[in-house]
């Protein structure tokens, strides 16, 4: 999955009848698989309910696609959360370029830095 | 599947039905480093945990449909995720059995 924001709608009329009524999301992600798939922006189907500047994670490809409920539906990507909080523990980094990446990337705006190696276990939600 | 460090962790209350439950982590794409160690590059990507890996561990992570696979059936069907942490890596070496390159 991409962690992302979305920043608008996307809205068409005239499209193949299994998207029928399928919200779609324009996300912009803040990392990619790949530096070749780097566009900055991407549109996904959301079942979810997202709002424009909220931090949401995108899954792409063959899983996405199930979000429809129909493998046939032209999808590739599918708004799969909205995200409260990001955490990443700045120890982790130890090399300077990914450092630099980061401080560089369009960052989530639900990030927190922490310092430690792990985290308390039983926070999941 | 791919060499990953986990960098972080995500917490999401409004998901799918089909994300329920799952932990998700950030990781990081490790690549050979100049100093004979895997560094994690700015490739960060969201994973889906099973088997409670923490930041700091290195991981393998299973791609795309694959990363169904990591979940038991019945209920790995319809789960949407295309990235899963498949292992915790103890070691890596590259080279033959002669001369093994260790890496962290």
């Amino acid at each position: 999955m991409i962690l992302g924001r979305m920043v608008g709608t996307v809205w068409a009329t005239r499209k193949n009848p299994r998207l029928g009524n399928l919200k779609l999301a324009l996300v912009r992600p803040y990392f990619w698989y790949d530096p070749s798939h780097d566009v900055d922006h991407l549109v996904a189907v959301d079942q979810v309910g997202a709002e424009v500047g909220q931090d949401v994670i995108v899954c792409l490809g063959q899983p996405g696609r199930w979000a429809a409920g129909d493998f046939r539906c032209p999808i590739e990507a599918s708004v799969a959360a909205i995200v409260d909080e990001t955490r990443i523990a700045r120890k982790s980094l130890s090399d300077a370029q990914a450092r630099f990446a980061l401080r560089q990337a369009f960052l989530p705006a639900s990030l927190q830095w922490t310092e430690g190696d792990t985290m308390a276990e039983d926070r999941s939600r | 599947m791919m060499l990953a460090r986990v960098i972080g962790e995500v917490w999401a209350t409004r998901k799918s039905p089909r994300m329920e439950g799952r932990k998700l982590l950030l990781v990081a794409a490790l690549r050979k480093g100049q100093d004979a160690a895997m560094e994690p590059t700015g490739q960060v990507v969201v994973a889906i945990d099973t088997i409670g890996a923490r930041i700091g561990h290195t991981v393998a992570v299973a791609w795309g449909s694959g990363a169904r696979a990591v979940l038991a059936p019945p209920d790995n069907r319809s789960v949407l995720a295309d990235a899963a942490v498949a292992r915790i890596v103890d070691a890596v070496t590259l080279g033959n059995d002669d001369q093994p390159e260790y890496l962290e």
